[in-house]
């Protein structure tokens, strides 16, 4: 059976740490932002976390939620795109092709959770960052439009090598830099179209929910929170 | 062989030219044969110099082909390039429903101008030989061609019905 | 009967040729003036386009969450200011109104030149702009097509259906003129003139031809236009951003558009008459009429946009009470009423109030109604994009940048320019439709 990959991610655990951010930065050839380009909305952070204060100081809560594309099975981003330039595959992953990508921006505006991100300008990376790039990802040019891809290029690495190994892919196998970095565990990744993955299971959980889902959009990124 | 001859008048009055046109037809001059030159339109009342027109069915037909094909060219190209975006159908006819309506009316807008570049003769291999009148300002002429080369009679009945001039002119 | 009345439809057709034919030749040291100034602003947006191209989209004062800024608010604003012609040209075309004829032209120009001005937006604001044709279906090695469900797929053949059908608007009337003219004109122009007039003789069949696809193509023409501003519309109305997923999208826009392009025609006309000397053919009579529709326009823009507003506020969800509040009384508020005074207060009191209407306070109304319309489109895209509907991702800071700035300028330089080619190549109002004719029976 085809593989359908989807996240779930425990509030419960997550501390707010950012280190899936950084995670994902190192792992994807993200841009580093100025403090300029920071003030001015321009930052690409692909994982990103949210923050909520509630009540006044010295009783303030805060809520950490780490955003990432969801990944959506009635991807509103999908449809509006001119040039295909980003669609569904067949293991459910929204997928942006940047060497398709004209820049019409009309599937970051259709995106209610603001997960995608533009290249403003052609990437810089402070000396000597610039030598830490990932081989396996590219690196976008200006005009161009990405997000998150649940790592799609682990996710390739994984399943050639378990078919190299004549084997199916594991549970556990192939994890995205966000879930690989999460010093509490709070993230786990996996095949949604197999019942016993820990995915499928912590998606069941009565903590269970997902975010906008009024929207229709039929996101695949489970959060577990208590109080639901 | 009796030789074409064309008869150039003068009017002043609309009603004076609907007249001669009259009395043109009586004597069996085809309305094929006349034709009125002015520098804005004439207008007659319905039977006096009637111009059939396709014009409307060739807007209508057009709109159908272009419409049409837009719609098939739509689907193939949906069905050719399938593509999954947001869980939407690989053919819609609602969702691409606007591309058939402006191609639709491209069609019509299309058919229309060509049709009225042939039917007002604009480009078709026209009888250039047919002597075209200078109007004078406020003035309509009527072009009457004589095919057998007769004139007599269509310039008596030119001047009858009030004609300022009738100038008899050969084919160019 | 009527002939001790000085009317112009009834000065004799060769004055009216005269008067008409007359800008036609000669450049004036005003009219050089005229046309390099606004050349020189082109040449400025020139080099702010080519700075985008070159350094990217970062050069706008665009971010995230608003990816749509000044380029949109442009396009969708010189697309409504299109919609001028085909109000004036169709719609009073197909209701007989006499008055439209010495308008019918200038507007039709304007029709079309706003329309080649609008449809550069849609490549202006891409990323990567010179992949634009990607949206065009041409067969290419990598097999593929572009997505047709996308709505600006929809503009793209919107678009081109509604250019092509009102140049051939432009065109059709505009050849009994150019026969005109080349009799009379000098050889470089009497060949362009001849040319592009086929040969017309003014032969009845030719003119029973013209008459017959003129009236074809103002009822097509109008299907379009109205077609082609809700499908702009629907740009935003397809999107699930809150307080755009409106049905009212489609007949509002409409409603603006063919608003603000009455205000431009207003004005346009104006300056028609004064530059060119027509006081004799745009009479107040004209003037008032135009004025008339505007206030008519102008209490149904307010309608549409009480109804919007009304809805949201009552309907209370969450997400759109935000953009809500951001219109209409947080950030954007002082843009929001200012926009409510310019399209409806002023207009209501200058064009409402018979003693205040003349040709001077008609165009004073139609510049705050541009520039109102301007703040309209700006207050549709902005204040949602930048208040998307996970508050953590808003922002506050959109302000256009220089680049934009400059472009937007050069636009309205470039439509004074086309402009002025235009009224130097052909006669503004059409000869031939002008004088009525004498002793005009019941068809």
């Amino acid at each position: 059976m085809a593989h359908r990959w989807g996240m779930a991610i425990d509030l419960d655990r997550c501390t707010g740490c950012e280190a899936c951010v950084a995670a994902c930065h190192a792992e994807n050839n993200i841009s580093i932002s100025t403090p300029e380009q920071a003030a001015t909305g321009r930052t690409t952070h692909w994982i990103r976390v949210d923050r909520y204060y509630e009540g006044t100081f010295p009783d303030v809560k805060v809520k950490y939620m780490p955003v990432l594309c969801q990944q959506c099975d009635e991807a509103p981003c999908e449809p509006v795109c001119p040039t295909y330039a980003t669609y569904h595959n067949p293991e459910g992953l929204n997928v942006q092709v940047y060497n398709r990508c004209v820049g019409t921006f009309y599937c970051a505006n259709n995106c209610p959770y603001t997960v995608r991100y533009f290249n403003w300008f052609d990437p810089v990376w402070p000396e000597p960052m610039q030598l830490q790039h990932n081989p396996d990802v590219a690196v976008r040019m200006a005009g161009v439009m990405e997000k998150c891809t649940f790592c799609i290029q682990r996710i390739k690495r994984g399943k050639d090598e378990a078919a190299t190994a004549g084997q199916p892919v594991a549970d556990g196998d192939i994890q995205p830099a966000c879930v690989q970095s999460c010093p509490a565990e709070a993230m786990v990744f996996g095949d949604l179209n197999d019942p016993e993955s820990k995915v499928s299971r912590m998606a069941e959980s009565s903590r269970a929910t997902r975010l906008l889902e009024e929207l229709g959009t039929k996101p695949k990124v489970f959060y577990l929170e208590r109080g639901r | 062989m009796a030789s074409t001859m064309y008869l150039l008048s003068e009017f002043r009055d609309k009603e004076a030219v609907a007249g001669a046109i009259h009395s043109l037809r009586a004597s069996g001059v085809g309305d094929s044969d006349i034709d009125l030159f002015s520098e804005e339109p004439v207008e007659f009342k319905r039977g006096v110099l009637d111009r059939p027109s396709q014009m409307s069915l060739a807007a209508v037909l057009g709109a159908i082909v272009l419409g049409g094909a837009a719609t098939a060219f739509v689907r193939f190209a949906q069905y050719n390039y399938a593509v999954n975006t947001g869980g939407m159908p690989t053919f819609s006819f609602w969702g691409t429903g606007v591309i058939t309506y402006e191609m639709t009316m491209l069609g019509a807008v299309l058919a229309t101008f060509v049709f009225f570049l042939w039917e007002s003769g604009l480009i078709r291999k026209r009888d250039k030989t047919a002597p075209v009148p200078v109007v004078p300002p406020e003035c309509i002429c009527l072009r009457v061609r004589c095919v057998s080369g007769d004139v007599v009679k269509p310039t008596a009945i030119l001047q009858e019905s009030g004609a300022i001039s009738v100038e008899k002119k050969a084919p160019l | 009967m009527y002939r001790h009345i000085k009317q112009p439809e009834l000065l004799p057709y060769g004055k009216i040729r005269e008067d008409l034919f007359r800008p036609l030749s000669g450049l004036t040291r005003k009219y050089l003036f005229a046309i390099i100034a606004p050349i020189l602003v082109i040449l400025i947006g020139g080099y702010a386009w080519a700075t985008q191209l070159r350094y990217g989209m970062g050069v706008t004062g665009l971010q995230r969450p608003v990816f749509w800024g000044f380029y949109i608010v442009d396009f969708v604003f010189w697309i409504g200011i299109s919609h001028a012609g085909t109000l004036i040209s169709a719609i009073l075309r197909l209701t007989d109104a006499g008055w439209r004829k010495p308008i019918t032209r200038a507007a039709e120009a304007i029709t079309v030149f706003a329309l080649m001005i609008g449809g550069m937006f849609p490549i202006i604001h891409l990323g990567r702009a010179w992949y634009f044709y990607w949206l065009m279906p041409y067969p290419n090695s990598r097999l593929l097509w572009p997505n047709f469900r996308s709505p600006l797929l929809w503009d793209l053949t919107a678009i081109c259906a509604y250019v092509t059908g009102s140049v051939i608007f432009l065109y059709l009337p505009l050849i009994p003129d150019m026969a005109q003219l080349a009799e009379h004109n000098t050889p470089w122009r009497a060949k362009l003139y001849h040319v592009l007039s086929l040969g017309w003789t003014g032969s009845d069949t030719e003119w029973h031809a013209l008459e017959r696809a003129m009236k074809l193509m103002a009822g097509i023409i109008l299907a379009v236009a109205i077609s082609v501003h809700t499908i702009v519309a629907w740009d935003f109305a397809m999107a699930i951003a809150p307080m755009w997923h409106s049905t009212i999208f489609g007949p509002y826009f409409v409603v603006g558009a063919i608003f603000s392009g009455l205000a431009g025609l207003m004005i346009v006309m104006a300056a028609i008459r004064k530059l060119m000397g027509l006081e004799l053919y745009l009479t107040r009579h004209h003037f008032n009429n135009l004025a008339k529709l505007l206030l008519l326009m102008s209490i149904l823009w307010l309608y549409f946009t009480m109804a919007e507003h009304l809805t949201v506020w009552y309907g209370n969800d969450p997400s759109e009470m935000v953009v809500f509040g951001a219109r209409t009384r947080a950030r954007f508020s002082t843009l929001f009423w200012l926009m409510v005074f310019v399209n409806f207060v002023v207009p209501f009191v200058l064009l409402g109030i018979r003693r205040l209407r003349n040709i001077t306070t008609g165009v004073i109304a139609s510049v705050g109604i541009l520039f109102g319309m301007f703040l309209e489109r700006y207050i549709i895209v902005v204040p949602t994009l930048s208040n998307p509907r996970l508050p953590a991702a808003s922002s506050t800071s959109y302000a256009p940048s220089w680049v934009e700035i400059a472009i937007t300028a050069a636009t309205f330089a470039g439509m004074i320019v086309l402009y002025l080619i235009f009224s130097k190549l052909f006669p503004i109002i059409a000869v031939w439709e002008f004088k009525p004719h004498p002793h005009e029976d019941e068809i």
